[in-house]
């Protein structure tokens, strides 16, 4: 009876409440942006950009402008960025960087979990109330509880990341503080902003579940994410003005308004790498959490529960990670296009070999997120149809990934170069390079396209009449994509110029999509109204929740490595080109230093999430009464 | 698959044969399509044009 009312009411008063859930996301949007445009005005940036070499160095005497018609009282001053020197950095006894490098990456590692959750979180309890299904509903709740310490965890470190930045870097602090101005107050506003939506729409969970409610219930979820959202991009903007930094000149100083600092050349690539990875990562951990509840239980139902939940997580993990490497290949486009010399300190020079190690983790994510795919297909009977497919995936996936850990120019001594005959291996030397790397890419994210449309199709026997056709169509579309992306990275990578080798990995990159478009399109229509076998959760071998333990620790280790990167090539700079960092760590740390320094800050991490993951436990623990002890036993 | 017992033996090759011809197509466009909106523009047999 409840179900049928709750359908009625989500007929009679579905389009009204999609269209108030539409007008508090264009209200959202609005509050989003409503900073920026105060700041901007009307026609402000032309009042606050003052005549270009009218710069005030602190230290040095004010220099007038020999062309300015304005005199000095009436144009506004501007402040160039602080030249430092050594003393001007506290020394506290242990390296200063190592000290905020662990505390960034902490805030960061859990700054991209607690952001990453409430997004997935909606759309789930959004599927539950369209499907009517409740264990969307329940599953989506506890994906909150598990994160909600999360948040506490995030403040912490956070607080103690800028509390060791002023300690630590107080011109540097100060010159951000001065360049981003009101902005870090709504930064601070908006927390407050994000703590009331996370609590309302956690602790409101059970009073606003159904009817009216749970769409007001909803919008505090999209509240909740846009505040997020909003922090995130606001971090993100300091971290690309140190990077490449935009609305100053060349000394430093601001001459643009905060969406001229802000919206610099590398932000939106930042951007969507950060929102992308953010899911992805958040998807593991609370894989890791399911893993862990259902081999701690013998609980039929329990381990049906968590497999169900597993299965998800590591569904939105990988669906996630399928199109990062287009993000970060748009950012390291950028990143040339900005200065070609940071570019090839990322990928040329000391750090290219990083981009092995990447590999490498890359390769232990796709090839566990498969694995658990492969055994989860034991869960049906309708599987077996597809058993002889994992063969050949699992040889691409171990061909690409050796491919793609093959290094170009190896670090050897001269007896061994006599050995090898050159710097490179004549037969395995021209894997090193791109078009090896990229045919590897999109092939091993094809194939595991492929294991989720498998694994999607196990329980399922198409009704449609043309179902041959649109099988036809599948598989002729996997093979001449693989073809394509195979010629274009073999033809135009080794056989024509440079500008086509580029410009030919955008072919590839688009052929990949193609698959993964087509395939969504073709069995959404397909598998309509199709037969469904039984499936039977909770029905996995335990050594498949193995592989969902190795996804976040890959994930952890990856993010620290690539964050070291995208840091390191500032090389020397605290503001690349503006503002020169003088301190005793001014220089790009050794691989093995910054190996350890990720290997302890993840280490680390994983200690926290257990902590959460406890706790997240003790709250559904109640102790059992104890028995009152009287003279002469038990009462 | 019992969709596809019920379709002969030929006709069943026309399909494969015909989603075949469909994808290379349909991929050459595709080639053709992005190499030329970077301003990197191909000749028929897939070779620069520049």
């Amino acid at each position: 009876m409840r179900s049928n009312r709750q359908q009625s009411i989500r007929r009679k008063g579905f389009s009204n409440r999609l269209g108030w859930l539409l007008s508090l996301l264009a209200v959202l949007l609005v509050f989003s942006v409503t900073p920026v445009f105060a700041d901007m005005g009307m026609g402000g940036a032309e009042q606050r950009i003052a005549p270009i070499g009218r710069v005030h160095i602190a230290g040095q005497d004010f220099v007038p402008a020999a062309d300015s018609a304005t005199s000095e009282a009436e144009a506004p001053e501007l402040i160039a960025a602080p030249r430092t020197s050594r003393k001007d950095y506290p020394n506290i006894g242990v390296s200063s960087r190592a000290v905020v490098w662990i505390l960034a990456q902490l805030h960061l590692f859990f700054g991209a979990l607690v952001l990453a959750v409430p997004l997935f979180v909606l759309v789930i309890e959004l599927v539950g109330l369209m499907t009517g299904d409740e264990r969307y509903d329940s599953m989506a709740h506890e994906f909150m509880k598990i994160s909600l310490t999360g948040f506490s965890i995030t403040a912490i470190f956070g607080g103690s990341l800028a509390l060791a930045l002023f300690l630590l870097y107080p011109d540097f602090m100060g010159y951000m503080m001065h360049v981003f101005g009101a902005q870090w107050l709504v930064y601070a506003g908006l927390f407050f902003l994000e703590s009331f939506f996370l609590y309302t729409y956690y602790y409101g969970w059970n009073a606003m579940r159904y009817g009216n409610l749970k769409w007001v219930h909803l919008s505090l979820g999209l509240l909740l994410n846009g505040a997020g959202m909003t922090i995130m991009v606001m971090a993100n903007s300091w971290a690309t003005f140190m990077m490449a930094p935009s609305g100053v000149n060349e000394v430093g100083a601001v001459i643009g308004n905060i969406w001229e600092v802000m919206k610099g050349p590398l932000w939106n690539p930042i951007n969507l790498h950060r929102f992308i990875a953010n899911i992805g990562f958040g998807g593991a951990v609370v894989g890791a959490y399911a893993a862990y509840k259902f081999l701690s239980t013998k609980d039929m139902e329990k381990r049906a529960h968590y497999d169900w939940m597993g299965y998800t997580s590591n569904f939105i993990a990988i669906l996630a990670f399928l199109p990062l490497p287009f993000a970060g290949y748009w950012l390291m486009a950028e990143i040339y296009a900005y200065s070609q010399q940071m570019g090839i300190t990322a990928m040329g020079g000391i750090l290219a070999w990083l981009f092995i190690v990447q590999a490498v983790l890359i390769g232990t994510i796709l090839l566990a997120g498969n694995y658990y795919l492969w055994a989860g297909m034991s869960r049906t009977e309708g599987s077996k149809r597809y058993k002889p497919f994992i063969g050949f995936i699992a040889f691409v996936l171990v061909v690409c990934f050796l491919t793609w850990v093959t290094p170009h120019t190896l670090m050897l001594s001269a007896s061994e170069i006599a050995q090898l005959g050159g710097s490179h291996h004549h037969i395995l030397g021209p894997l090193g390079i791109m078009p090896a790397k990229n045919i590897a890419v999109n092939l091993m994210l094809i194939v595991t396209f492929l294991s989720f449309q498998l694994y999607r199709r196990s329980d399922k026997v198409a009704t449609v009449s043309w179902a041959p056709i649109g099988n036809a169509l599948m598989v002729a579309i996997y093979v001449v994509a693989i073809v394509n992306i195979i010629f274009l990275g073999v033809y135009f990578g080794y056989f024509t110029n440079t500008v086509y080798k580029v410009g030919s990995s955008v072919a590839q990159v688009s052929s990949t999509l193609v698959v993964i478009i087509a395939g969504i399109v073709i069995d959404s229509l397909m598998f309509k109204n199709a037969k469904t076998l039984p499936s039977h959760w909770g029905r996995i071998p335990d050594r498949a929740q193995y592989a969902l333990f190795a996804l976040p620790i890959a994930f952890t280790w990856l993010m620290g490595l690539m964050g070291y990167v995208r840091s390191s090539v500032k090389t020397h700079w605290h503001v690349y080109t503006v503002m020169k960092d003088n301190s005793p760590d001014n220089f790009i740390p050794t691989i093995g230093y910054a190996g350890n320094m990720i290997t302890i800050v993840t280490v680390l991490f994983l200690l926290f999430v257990l902590f959460m993951f406890w706790v997240a436990s003790l709250s559904g623990t109640k102790q059992a009464k104890p028995e009152t002890v009287t003279e002469g036993g038990v009462a | 698959m019992s969709e596809e017992n019920k379709i002969g033996g030929a006709a069943l090759l026309v399909i494969w044969i015909a989603a075949l011809a469909i994808s290379l197509v349909a991929f050459y466009g595709l080639d053709h399509l992005i190499m030329n909106m970077q301003g990197l523009p191909l000749n028929a047999d897939l070779t620069p044009a520049g």
